[in-house]
């Protein structure tokens, strides 16, 4: 009896925990491997009953048809220009805005608080009509302004904001201090000592952000009309044939698509993209 | 950064909402009185300027705005309004369809914040393991919270297109193809799975932070004290993480009001609107029927529910929560 047959029995013991955590990572990524497997068939495989787990030949022209069918660079494009201008806003809403309720506190900070928090409880679907109404108005119908303006106002500014906060909150006084005696001013102090402190954080509230505008999806469809101003979300919806119904399969191949990019984000940076997405709920 | 943190929270933060008393801030070593604080005042001040002048005049456009048209009738064509005063509220209440609506709404509610709950807490006590490739489980099971909710949803209108994959696997055991999104029950069952494996990764990882901040010791002295598993889960663990559930339930609570793609994208809110929600009803009401004083009603209506079920948690959390970090 050596330590490694005892080793061998204890794994061994947890094959059926194996079995069971299987099965269950297969309900949640099932789906995902259905979709590219679904992407490589042919229209006549995919109505085809019972259905083949693996495509007969792997058909790389649904792909080229993605591209065919719509401006669909353009539309991936679109969402990336996007992602970056509403990340961009809310940083710059919302990094002064938790340095100030964290750090200097000037008279009403808790009204202010109250104030910019108050966008997390709105649901955005409660006001779509009086802000499609009031774009309307002023043009920005087809544009992109709605969209980077009210999400980061409304919806990610108050989270990245809260997150900031937090951030700041955690830094000892010293620092503070030391700078103040130094002779450093205010500006300086928050931009060259406290905001390196914070980097983390604000790598959070980009995931964040940058989750929340790549997923957006009603805002998209109510601001933006023409095809070349669409959002991936919005495009992916859009591969019907007008006669033939849905063409799954260059649709699952858009799809798949569309989730690459973020699929090698996750690999590349984790432990930043786990921090991110669970950051919009570690309000505490 | 436990320690900074405390040490953080002892020297620098005051309760949430508790106003700190006008110069009894304990950070600079003052000297000179007034001069100095104005400026502070002023340079905070100008820091929060631009979010909150936005959040004022965008709150004020998109809620003055939608409690003003609720209490009109917009007739889109001609450009014209008439104020109607409650009449929109009273005709929610009115609408038999209203009733299937909501009641799919609430369905939801129930079903994804407690399911939901639940679900990730069960399966982050299961992946809180030393097992050789449990990370490898964690990413499987965080993997569809980084696909976004149309291309999920896309995915599994594929997976329940009639003769599709389910339709196959049922197929294996004898069963017939099922009506899987053709309304009834059975297609509220299937959205609410389809939307509750979505995000259960997310919420997984809290509760996955939460179990690893639980302290050991504590877990020992239990053990020792002859505690079993279900005592430590129930008097040790359940304590440690009772803010972080509370949290998770809240946020599934505001999010599952947004089951919209999977209802635009699947039925249509069809049969019918038997399997519709409100979120989708605004839609629909405002966007394909041109009926914006009803869509507003039912919007102000839905703004509220959320506000008073989180503030309904809210009071709950006060009491139920052990220990609170802030």
């Amino acid at each position: 009896m050596s330590r490694s047959d005892a080793l061998r029995s204890r794994t061994l013991r947890r094959i059926p925990m194996y079995v069971l955590l299987s099965v269950i990572a297969l309900l949640f990524i099932g789906p995902v491997l259905w979709m590219v497997s679904g992407s490589f068939k042919s229209i006549g495989e995919i109505l085809q009953y019972p259905p083949k787990i693996f495509p007969e030949v792997i058909r790389w022209e649904n792909y080229a048809q993605v591209f065919s069918l719509q401006p669909f660079g353009r539309q991936i494009l679109n969402s990336a220009v996007l992602m970056v201008l509403i990340c961009s806003l809310t940083l710059l809403l919302a990094i002064p805005a938790g340095y100030a309720l964290a750090r200097v506190r000037p008279v009403g900070a808790a009204i202010f608080f109250l104030i910019l928090l108050s966008g997390v409880f709105i649901p955005p679907e409660a006001v779509i009509i009086p802000l499609f109404r009031a774009a309307a108005d002023i043009g920005w119908v087809d544009t992109f302004y709605p969209l980077v303006i009210f999400t980061s106002v409304l919806s990610t500014g108050p989270v990245a904001m809260f997150i900031m906060r937090q951030a700041f909150l955690t830094l000892p006084a010293e620092f503070e201090e030391a700078a103040t005696i130094d002779g450093s001013s205010r500006t300086r102090t928050m931009v060259q000592i406290f905001l390196p402190l914070v980097r983390p954080s604000i790598a959070s509230a980009v995931v964040f952000t940058a989750w929340f505008s790549w997923n957006q999806f009603l805002e998209p469809l109510v601001y933006l009309r023409s095809q070349a101003m669409l959002t991936v979300p919005v495009a992916l919806t859009l591969f019907e044939d007008p006669l033939a119904g849905p063409r799954w399969n260059v649709q699952m191949a858009a799809t798949t698509l569309s989730i690459l990019p973020v699929l090698i984000v996750f690999l590349l940076a984790q432990k930043h993209v786990v921090s991110g997405l669970t950051a919009g709920g570690l309000k505490s | 950064m436990m320690t900074t943190q405390q040490r953080a929270a002892a020297t620098s933060a005051p309760g949430i909402l508790r106003a700190p008393k006008r110069g009894s801030s304990r950070r600079t070593p003052r000297s000179g009185r007034s001069p100095l604080h104005s400026g502070r005042n002023l340079f905070g001040f100008a820091l929060l300027a631009p979010q909150t002048l936005g959040m004022l005049v965008v709150g004020i456009v998109a809620i003055g705005g939608v409690v003003q048209l609720s209490l009109t009738r917009v007739n889109v064509l001609a450009g014209t309004r008439e104020f109607v005063g409650v009449d929109n509220y009273t005709r929610i209440f009115g609408d038999p369809n209203m009733a299937v609506v909501l009641s799919n709404t609430f369905f939801f509610v129930v079903v994804l914040s407690i399911g939901g709950t639940v679900l990730s807490l069960a399966l982050a006590l299961l992946l809180n393991q030393k097992l050789v490739g449990i990370n490898i489980f964690r990413a499987a099971i965080f993997i569809p919270a980084l696909v976004t909710t149309v291309a999920w949803t896309l995915v599994w209108g594929f997976i329940l297109q009639p003769g599709g994959l389910l339709d196959g696997i049922v197929g294996l055991v004898g069963a017939g193809p099922v009506p899987w999104l053709r309304g009834e029950w059975l297609t509220l069952a299937v959205f609410a799975f389809i939307q509750l494996t979505k995000n259960v990764g997310i919420n997984m990882m809290i509760f996955l932070a939460a179990l690893q901040a639980v302290p050991q010791e504590l877990l020992d002295a239990a053990h020792v004290d002859g505690a079993g598993r279900w005592t430590r889960f129930r008097h040790v663990v359940l304590p440690q993480i009772s803010s972080s559930i509370i949290m998770v339930f809240m946020l599934m609570v505001s999010g599952s009001f947004k089951v919209f793609e999977l209802v635009l994208l699947l039925t249509n809110g069809g049969p019918g609107v038997q399997t519709s929600v409100l979120a989708f009803e605004i839609y629909r009401q405002a966007f394909r029927l041109n009926d914006i004083g009803y869509a507003s009603a039912l919007s102000v209506f839905l703004f509220v529910l959320v506000i008073a079920l989180i503030g309904l948690i809210w009071q709950f959390r006060k009491r139920m929560v052990f220990h609170e970090s802030e």
